[in-house]
Parts: structure tokens; C-alpha cells; sequence
């Protein structure tokens, strides 16, 4: 359609409109009203909702520009946590989009028309305090601008331009509001999702920052996780093992009620309180008891299921207390099984509680799987029969990286409804001989008398003979700790031999010998006297 | 990295009581005694030192309780340890063969009332 390139502009009627205010009544007689329906039928075509947000503003604004007869057309969406606008769509002027041009509240044509949610017609720019040089560097002289709004809420703004001089007025503005009228609902529920999708970031990466980075590596265990955010939502589960005193590994699993942000940052307040409490070494039991306590004295928690288990590495005992969270899973020799075990009432689910720890054996190369129940729980089907599938899946496996992958098997492949955390243990086997190749560093001794404490268990001697052998191996060693002396980083080897109740145990550096220097080389040398039968 | 042994200082009015736990080996020994000895001050009459909870022991054990005890008598103060016959402490001071010629003390409750000035 035509514009008025020449005509002057018509004179306000009624009310002295203030500067860049739309007050003239239109003079429909320019454009026919045939075109005017069909401009609107194409502003209302229903088949522009089946398209994605993008397309749909591009489609849009050709349309609306068609409509108006303008030069040139934009759609800025608004921020409300940053206050500002952002230039999602333009024809005519895509370098408004393309700079990713951002405009504050009320800071020039189109934050005014949002700061103040009125239409503001500008008659002609040269005139007017345009902030952005975009618009004068285009060559646009006039400008017609909406607010659009939804329910009250500011969505963004909507602004035409001609690059001759022209008066924008009362049918423009109705044309334009019909347009924003179409495009509103669709922006909002972009938006809305978009920001759903941004908190789920957020949650997601809470939550993965939140779980350990790294599994604690204890001797003779190995260990592996999983932890799967929900299609949704995050939640609040965790998984955590963790070195104890005296060498014990301590494995846990949790499940905090609720979704998103909170929860996951709750969650991340039980896993420190829950490994706390645990480093003081109480009985398992004992340890979710206090945890109960303080779930109950913090007021942002509503309940949480938990499981807290300890594994001693030497003799395979582990010790498991429930707080209404499900079963563990004992794999082994191509078979599995559920551990019997009473869960006591959730945390912070009773006022007082009874908590029982139950303990059983794992053998070595056996592999301990603990879950949340967004591995097991499925609408409709007994949980009974998911955790029978979840057996049966998972009997194969011969390694805690085994187990938790078979594990996640029984998940669907498309939505996961809430999210699911694992944590695997394996008891690694014992060797018949003992052969270790260690640095020459006093750091390595902790770790040597554990891999020998272990070793010895398994020959099947008694505490008092494991203390002595261990104490007389661990001086021979420090001896040799001293002693080595190679050109490369120095090593050294210790070998452990069983035959028929006699264990022989040799350790060999690589240095030079020299005597025993000072009174405590000599003590070592008679506690290995003392211990051993023969040295 | 976990520390392999844990120092408990508790508050007396003449001695400064350290409880250890955990366990004592080469590679830990030389930060104890810097820390034990730091620990005890002026004012205390004498050193305390609870090995009940330690589970491991061993000659770099024993050279640090001696060293200890040469210390503080350079400074006139007294070492006393309480080392129950049951423990691993002991099981190493057997070992070695200088039990009995160590003064020890089943208890700490014994140890503080113990020594005489």
C-alpha cells in the first residue's frame, strides 16, 4: 500500500497530544477495506502457532509490515531480571538483531514505550531523542511503537518505521496491537520455558558440583557412581564414599524429597552433615540417628530416605543402616541378590527413632550396589517385579563400573521421571603370593600394611599374628625406605609366600647396605627379631 | 590426602593432655613431635600423652616418645604416658623389648594423679 511521502503531517484533533504520543483517528479511506480484512486474517492466521517462537516472529513481522505499510519492523522481547529490552526479531533493520541490541527501561524510543506501556508515535526522528543510531543510520524518519502486554505483564515492544516522513495513527496502532495480540501468548510460553530450562541448568550443575568429584580410594576397593537428573527436574539424590579411620570405607545413598534448586542444595547440606558425622566413627546406626537429629532441627527439610553402610576392607564386613530407603544388591559369581534388611522410618519422618544397622559378609570380588528408587519405581508396576528385573539385570557384572552400567539399563531410553543415583563398591581379590613394587617414600607404609593386613587375613591368620607380622614387615620396609638408592625414582619390593601356616616375607631394595644408623634402626631390627621366627 | 593420626588436646590445670589416635609411622612421626612439642607450654608441669587409641606403633614410635621425654627434661618438664597393657603401643614396646623400662600409665585419670612434683 501507498504512503503519504509528500503530504504535510495532519494536525492533532481533540487533545494536544504530548511529544511521540498517537492520538489522530485514522483515515481509513487509503486503504481499502477489502485489504484491511485480508491484513487481518493474515495478522490472525491460526496456522502461524504451529510454528517454533523464531519463524513465528519472522512470519509475523513480514506480515505486520505488510499491514502497516511500514519500511521497516522490530519486536524487542523484555528481560524483567535484567530490566531491559533485547531485539529478537527485525525486517528492514536486522542489524538491531544482529548487534543483539539491548536497550534499558525507559532508555530511548522503545524503553519508553515500555517503561510508561503506551504507544508512542514519532513523527519525525530528527526531531526526537533516539538512542539508538541504528534507526537514524537506516534512514528512518518515523516510528510507531506498542507495548505488548499479557495479563498484566510487560512481554516486550513492537515498533514500525518508514523511511519517508509519515504519520502513523489510530488503525496502526490497532494493527499492531492485534499483532502483539497474536504473538504475546506464544513469547510468554517461550519464556517461560526458557527460564524452566535455565533453572534446570543451574539445578543440574548444582547438583553435579554438589556430588563428589572423585570416589575415595581405599585399598583393595574399587568403586564407581552414577547420578542421572530427571527429563524434568533435578532432585535431591546423592551417592558418597569416603575414607574412614582406620581404613574403612564409608557408602552412602540418599534421596531428599522434593525438586530443583532447593532441593539440590539441600541435598548438599545432608551429604556433608551424613559424612561428618560419619568421620566419627560411630555404628552406622548411630550415624543416621544423628542425621536424623539434625534434619529434624533444620527447618527447609521435609523428609529424606537414606542408606549409610561400612565396609571394612580387611575382612569384608560391612555394616548397613536404612532409613526407609531400598535394598542393596550383593553381586557375585554371576549371581545377585537383594540384602535383607528392616529400613527404619525416613528421616525426619518420626520423632524418635529406632535405628538397626545389619551386617553381613562380601567376599572378595563381590560388588555392593546401593540406588535411589528412581532406578526401581515404575507407574503401574509392583515394585516388587522392578526390583526382580534390576537383579536379574545386574548379576553379570564383575566390576562396581559393571554393575552400575548394567544397572541403568533398566531405565527408559527417553523420559527419565525423577532422577537416579548409584554407587558400587567391589571387594578386590586377594592374590595367592603378595607381590608389591613401591616407592622408596615413608608415605607408602600406610598403604602397604593394609595391602599386607589383607593379605594376611586371607591366609586366614588371627589379629595377634597379623599385628606382628605387619609391625616387623613395616620396619624391614622403613629400612628399606632408608636404605634405597638407585639412579631413577627408588623403589622398593616386598614379596608375602603362605605355605602350610608359614608365611615368608621378603623385602629387597636396591641400595647399598649400611649399618643401622642411630638407637632407633637398631629397635626396629630387634622388634622384627622379636616378632618373626627367623630373619 | 587424610592425616594418619589425630591429636585431641584436652585442658588440665598443670599438664597439657594430648590424646593420639590413628596411627604413627615414619612418615607422620616428625610432624607429631613438632606439634606435641609446640603444644606444651611454660606454665605446664608435663606432657601427658595418651596412646590408648593408636593402632599402629612402632619404632619410629618409641624414637618419638624418647626424643619427647629428652626434651622436655631439658626444659624440666615431665613426660608421662599412658599406655594400657592392651594396646598396640605397648604390643611394640614389648616387641622392642624396653617396656619395662618405660613408666607407663593404664589410664589418663592415673597419669594426672600419678607423678609425684
Amino acid at each position: 500500500m501507498t504512503t503519504e511521502p509528500q503530504a504535510p503531517l495532519r494536525p492533532p484533533r481533540g487533545r494536544i497530544p504530548r511529544q511521540g504520543q498517537v492520538v489522530l483517528p485514522s483515515d481509513t479511506a487509503d486503504i481499502a477495506v477489502e485489504q484491511q480484512v485480508a491484513n487481518l486474517y493474515r495478522l490472525g492466521d491460526p496456522a502461524l502457532s504451529e510454528l517454533p517462537l523464531e519463524e513465528f516472529l519472522e512470519e509475523l513481522l513480514i506480515r505486520v509490515r505488510e499491514a502497516v505499510a511500514a519500511d521497516t519492523v522490530a519486536i524487542l522481547l523484555y528481560d524483567a531480571e535484567t530490566q531491559q529490552l533485547e531485539a529478537r526479531a527485525a525486517k528492514g533493520i536486522e542489524e538491531e538483531v544482529e548487534r543483539g541490541v539491548r536497550l534499558p527501561l525507559g532508555h530511548g524510543f522503545a524503553g519508553r514505550i515500555a517503561a510508561e506501556r503506551v504507544p508512542i508515535f514519532i513523527a519525525d526522528v530528527d526531531h526526537a531523542d533516539i538512542l539508538n543510531p541504528l534507526l537514524r543510520k537506516r534512514g528512518i524518519r518515523s516510528l510507531l511503537g506498542i507495548p505488548m502486554i499479557v495479563e498484566g505483564n510487560l512481554i516486550g515492544v513492537l515498533h514500525v518505521g518508514s523511511l519517508t516522513p509519515r504519520t502513523f495513527d489510530e488503525r496502526d496502532v490497532a494493527v499492531l496491537q492485534f499483532a502483539a495480540a497474536r504473538a504475546a501468548p506464544g513469547i510468554e510460553r517461550a519464556r517461560l520455558s526458557l527460564e524452566l530450562a535455565h533453572e534446570h541448568r543451574v539445578a543440574v550443575t548444582l547438583q553435579r558440583n554438589l556430588l563428589p568429584r572423585q570416589l575415595s580410594e581405599v585399598v583393595g576397593v574399587s568403586t564407581a557412581a552414577r547420578y542421572l537428573p530427571s527429563s524434568d527436574e533435578v532432585g535431591g539424590d546423592w551417592y558418597d564414599v569416603f575414607e574412614l579411620p582406620q581404613g574403612n570405607l564409608g557408602i552412602a545413598i540418599g534421596d531428599v524429597a522434593g525438586h530443583g534448586l532447593r532441593s539440590a542444595a539441600l541435598m548438599g547440606q545432608l551429604r556433608t552433615a551424613l559424612h561428618a558425622y560419619a568421620m566419627e566413627g560411630h555404628d552406622p546406626s548411630r550415624t543416621l540417628e544423628l542425621l536424623d537429629r539434625f534434619i529434624q532441627e533444620t527447618p527447609e527439610f521435609a523428609m529424606a530416605t537414606a542408606a549409610y553402610g561400612v565396609l571394612d576392607p580387611d575382612t569384608g564386613t560391612v555394616r548397613l543402616a536404612s532409613a526407609g530407603h531400598l535394598p542393596p544388591v550383593v553381586i557375585g559369581g554371576g549371581q545377585a541378590r537383594l540384602v535383607e534388611v528392616e529400613p527404619a522410618a525416613p528421616l525426619g519422618a518420626v520423632l524418635y527413632r529406632r535405628q538397626e544397622a545389619v551386617e553381613f559378609e562380601l567376599a572378595a570380588e563381590e560388588v555392593l550396589l546401593l540406588y535411589t528408587d528412581g532406578l526401581v519405581e515404575v507407574p503401574h508396576v509392583p515394585l516388587d517385579d522392578t526390583l526382580e528385573d534390576l537383579v536379574a539385570l545386574v548379576a553379570p557384572a564383575t566390576s562396581a563400573e559393571e554393575a552400575c552400567q548394567l544397572a541403568v539399563g533398566v531405565l527408559p531410553l527417553q523420559r527419565l521421571r525423577d532422577d537416579v543415583a548409584l554407587v558400587a563398591v567391589r571387594l578386590d581379590e586377594i592374590p595367592e603370593e603378595l607381590r608389591l613394587r613401591l616407592p622408596a617414600d615413608a608415605k607408602v607404609l600406610a598403604e602397604f600394611r593394609r595391602s599386607l593386613r589383607r593379605w594376611l587375613h586371607a591366609r586366614r591368620a588371627d589379629e595377634a599374628t597379623i599385628a606382628e607380622v605387619t609391625i616387623a614387615a613395616n620396619e624391614a620396609c622403613a629400612n628399606a625406605i632408608e636404605h634405597a638408592y638407585s639412579p631413577g625414582p627408588a623403589v622398593f619390593e616386598v614379596e608375602a609366600v603362605e605355605r602350610d601356616g608359614e608365611v615368608t616375607i621378603v623385602v629387597r631394595d636396591h641400595g647399598r647396605w649400611r649399618q643401622p644408623r642411630g638407637t632407633n634402626r637398631g629397635r626396629g631390627l630387634s622388634i622384627i627379631e622379636a616378632a618373626m621366627d627367623a630373619v | 590426602m587424610s592425616r594418619l593420626a589425630d591429636i585431641e588436646f584436652t585442658g588440665h590445670d598443670a599438664c597439657t593432655v594430648a590424646r593420639l589416635s590413628g596411627e604413627i609411622d615414619q612418615s607422620n612421626v616428625g610432624t607429631l613431635d613438632e606439634t606435641l612439642t609446640q603444644a606444651v607450654t611454660n606454665q605446664s608441669h608435663a606432657l601427658v600423652l595418651d596412646l590408648t587409641d593408636v593402632t599402629y606403633f612402632d619404632s619410629s614410635g618409641i624414637q618419638l616418645v624418647y626424643e619427647l621425654r629428652a626434651k622436655l627434661q631439658a626444659r624440666g618438664q615431665g613426660l608421662r604416658l599412658v599406655i594400657p597393657t592392651s594396646s598396640s603401643a605397648y604390643a611394640a614396646l614389648r616387641l622392642a623389648g624396653v617396656a619395662r623400662h618405660v613408666e607407663l600409665y593404664e589410664s589418663e585419670e592415673e597419669a594426672l594423679n600419678g607423678a609425684a612434683e
